[in-house]
C-alpha cells in the first residue's frame, strides 16, 4: 500500500487523476482511496498534518512493505529552480531535527527543508514547507524510518502570493513521473517482509494455543530458525490430533522444536 | 522521468551526517575529501541521526551511512565478561567507532545499537588522554571492539594513531581485532611486541552465510601471512563458532586450512569460543528476524545465552583434539561459561 500525503486539494487533484482515485468518508478527512493506494489531503499546518496523518494511519495500520510519501510544493531560496523536484533528507522544526532514511541511489536533488508555521516571505537558508515535521513525527509512529519519503516541487522564491491553484496542479502534474521513480525505490529497499504467510500465521497460532505462552514462544523460535534457514521449509510437521495428556503434550512438541532445530 | 539532479550518489556512505561543530575538523576534511559524492547533511549532534527511534537495522545495513561526530562522555570503558583481557592489570576497550562496516548475522551489535550506521568520533586525542592515567600499570586496550577499526583505517587511521601512541607507553599493550584484509596502514607502523593483532576467522561456508561484506577466508589468511612477515604479533581467533549441521567437517578443515599457509610457531595464541550473546542483545536480534542464528534453542545462564553444554563441549573438544595438531595447549586459548 502506497500512502499519499497532501496538504493542499490543488496538489491531490494530479495525483487522483493518475492513479484513479475514489473519494472516500471514511475520515473527517479529504480521503481518496484506490487499489494499492490511499491520498489525504492533510490541510495546512504542521498540527493539522500530525492530526490528519494520525488518523489515517489509525484506521489503516500499515504493512511491514508499505510505503508514505508526503508530495507537495515549497518555496525556496533563488538558487533551487521552480519546477525542480527535491527529496528531504532532514527537516528542521526550530531546534528539532528529523531525518527520513534514503536507503536508495537516485538522481533527484537532495536538501534539507525549513518546516515553518507561517508562509515565508523572505528567504530562507533552505526551501520551507508547512507540514512536513508533523507529517514525519505522526507517520513516524507507524512507519519504519526508511518507509517514509518527501518529495518537494520548488513553486516560488519566497513568493506565496505567486502561487496560483492552476500553477500548483501544473507543478505537481509535472512530476507524477517522478513521484513514481521515488515510489519504487522506496518500494524496493522494503525488506521487513513476514516470516510467515497470513494463511501460515494462522495455523501457528491456532497450534500455539494448544501450550503454554513460553512453550509457544519456544515453537516461535524454532520455527523462525527452520524458516530462516531454509527459506523453502513448509509447516506440514504439524501433527492434525494432540494427545490430552499436558504431559505428552509436551513431548510431542520438545520433539518438534528438536526436529525444527537440527 | 524527470530528474533535477545528475549525480546518483554511492551506496556505501552515499550520504555523510555531519556535526557541525566538527565540520572544520582536519580528520573531518579528509574523510569529506575521500567521500566527495557523498551527500553532506549539517547536524547539531550525532544522536539526532544514530538513536532515532522507528529505524530498521536491516534495511540500513544495505545502505550505511557515516556520522562524523566529536565524543563528550568517556572513550573507554571496562572490558567486558564475554572477552578476553588475557591476564592484564587493566582491560579497556574503547569505543571511537560505533557500528561497523560489515554485516555479521550473529554481531551483538544489532541488538546494541538503534541503527546499522557508522559513527566515527574524530577527537581520538580526547581517548588518549583519558587513558593516561591509567598507563602506570599494564593495561590492555581493544581498539576495535564495538567496530572493526581495520575495516575502515583508510578513512580514519585510528589504528596508526594507536600504534603511534602506544610506542610511547610502554606499559600499553593493544590488541586490534580485525576480519579486515587490508593492512596497508600497518606497513607504515613499526611492529610492537605489545600490540596484538588478533584476526576472526570462519569458515567460508559460515562467512558466505553469516558474515555479509567481509574478505573471504583466502583474504584474510593472506593478510595473516602478510602482517606476520613483516614483524606483527598475530593472534587467531576462531570464535565466535556457529554450529550448523555441518559443524564436524566444517571447523576441523578450517583448522588444517588455516595451519596448512601459516606457521603455527609464528602465531601468538589461537583462540577458540563458541557463540554466545547477553540474553537482552538475542532478543533484540530476535526482533529483526534476519538470521537462523538468532532463534537457535540457546540456554541461558547468568543472562549469557549460548549453546546448549552438549554443543558446547563438543565444539570445544573437537575443535581442541585438531588445533592441539600444530600448537601446545598453552598456546591456545578457550572461552567457556562460568559455571
Amino acid at each position: 500500500m502506497i500512502y499519499l500525503i497532501t496538504a493542499l486539494d490543488a496538489e491531490a487533484r494530479p495525483l487522483c487523476d493518475r492513479y484513479k482515485l475514489k473519494r472516500s468518508n471514511a475520515l473527517p478527512y479529504t480521503l481518496y482511496t484506490g487499489e494499492n493506494t490511499v491520498l489525504l489531503v492533510s490541510g495546512m499546518g504542521k498540527t493539522n498534518a500530525a492530526m490528519a496523518v494520525s488518523a489515517l494511519l489509525g484506521w489503516r495500520l500499515p504493512s511491514p512493505g508499505d510505503i508514505l510519501i508526503n508530495m507537495g510544493i515549497c518555496g525556496a531560496p533563488v538558487n533551487y529552480p521552480i519546477g525542480d523536484a527535491l527529496l528531504i533528507h532532514q527537516i528542521i522544526d526550530g531546534d528539532r531535527h528529523y531525518y527520513p532514511d534514503i536507503l536508495y541511489a537516485h538522481s533527484l536533488a537532495e536538501t534539507s527543508l525549513i518546516c515553518v508555521d507561517i508562509p515565508q516571505s523572505s528567504p530562507q537558508e533552505y526551501p520551507v514547507d508547512m507540514e512536513s515535521a508533523g507529517i514525519f513525527q505522526a507517520a513516524s509512529k507507524f512507519f519504519k524510518l526508511h518507509q517514509i519519503g518527501f518529495l518537494k516541487i520548488v513553486s516560488d522564491h519566497c513568493a506565496p502570493d505567486t502561487v496560483t491553484k492552476e500553477g500548483v496542479i501544473r507543478l505537481i502534474a509535472s512530476h507524477l513521473d517522478t513521484l513514481d521513480y521515488v515510489s519504487g525505490l522506496l518500494t524496493d529497499v522494503q525488506t521487513d517482509h513476514a516470516l510467515f504467510s497470513q494463511s501460515e500465521r494462522e495455523e501457528i497460532d491456532s497450534f500455539k494455543s494448544h501450550f503454554t505462552k513460553s512453550q509457544g514462544d519456544m515453537l516461535e523460535d524454532a520455527l523462525c530458525f527452520a524458516r530462516l534457514k531454509n527459506s523453502d521449509f513448509s509447516l506440514d510437521l504439524f501433527p492434525s490430533s494432540l494427545p490430552n495428556s499436558k504431559r505428552e503434550r509436551g513431548i510431542l512438541l520438545e520433539n518438534l522444536i528438536t526436529r525444527l532445530t537440527l | 522521468m524527470k530528474t533535477s539532479s545528475p549525480a546518483s550518489p554511492s551506496k556505501l556512505f552515499s550520504h555523510l551526517y555531519i556535526e557541525k561543530s566538527i565540520f572544520d575538523h582536519p580528520k573531518t576534511e579528509a574523510i569529506r575529501t575521500k567521500f566527495a559524492a557523498s551527500r553532506v547533511v549539517l547536524i547539531d549532534h550525532y544522536k539526532e541521526v544514530f538513536n532515532r527511534p522507528n529505524q530498521s537495522f536491516s534495511a540500513q545495513s544495505q545502505s550505511k551511512k557515516l556520522i562524523l561526530a566529536q565524543r563528550g562522555g568517556k572513550f573507554l570503558h571496562e572490558g567486558s565478561q564475554y572477552s578476553d583481557g588475557f591476564d592484564h592489570q587493566q582491560f579497556f576497550y574503547a569505543s571511537s567507532v560505533m557500528g561497523c562496516l560489515y554485516d555479521c548475522d550473529y554481531c551483538y551489535l544489532q541488538g546494541l545499537y538503534p541503527s546499522a550506521n557508522t559513527v566515527v568520533f574524530v577527537n581520538l586525542e580526547d581517548a588518549f588522554a583519558e587513558l593516561l592515567p591509567h598507563l602506570h600499570q599494564d593495561t590492555l586496550v581493544a581498539t576495535s571492539y564495538d567496530t572493526d577499526t581495520m575495516a575502515i583505517e583508510s578513512l580514519t587511521h585510528q589504528t596508526q594513531e594507536w600504534l603511534l601512541f602506544a610506542r610511547e607507553h610502554p606499559r600499553l599493550h593493544l590488541e586490534i581485532r580485525t576480519k579486515s584484509a587490508n593492512i596497508k596502514g600497518l606497513k607504515h607502523a613499526l611492529p610492537s611486541e605489545r600490540v596484538t593483532l588478533a584476526w576472526t576467522l570462519s569458515p567460508q561456508y559460515i562467512i558466505d552465510r553469516y558474515e555479509h561484506a567481509t574478505p573471504s577466508l583466502e583474504k584474510r589468511l593472506a593478510a595473516i601471512r602478510e602482517a606476520i612477515s613483516i614483524g606483527w604479533k598475530v593472534r587467531i581467533c576462531i570464535d565466535p563458532v556457529i554450529y550448523t549441521d555441518t559443524f564436524d567437517l566444517i571447523y576441523p578443515d578450517l583448522i588444517d586450512t588455516i595451519f596448512s599457509t601459516v606457521d603455527p610457531d609464528s602465531i601468538e595464541h589461537l583462540t577458540l569460543g563458541s557463540f554466545r550473546l547477553s540474553q537482552s542483545h538475542l532478543r533484540s536480534l530476535k526482533k529483526l528476524r534476519r538470521s537462523d542464528v538468532a532463534f537457535y534453542p540457546y540456554t541461558v545462564y547468568n543472562e549469557m545465552a549460548t549453546y546448549p553444554e552438549t554443543v558446547e563441549s563438543h565444539i570445544l573438544e573437537t575443535l581442541l583434539a585438531k588445533a592441539t595438531h600444530y600448537l601446545p595447549a598453552q598456546r591456545i586459548r578457550t572461552w567457556q561459561r562460568q559455571s
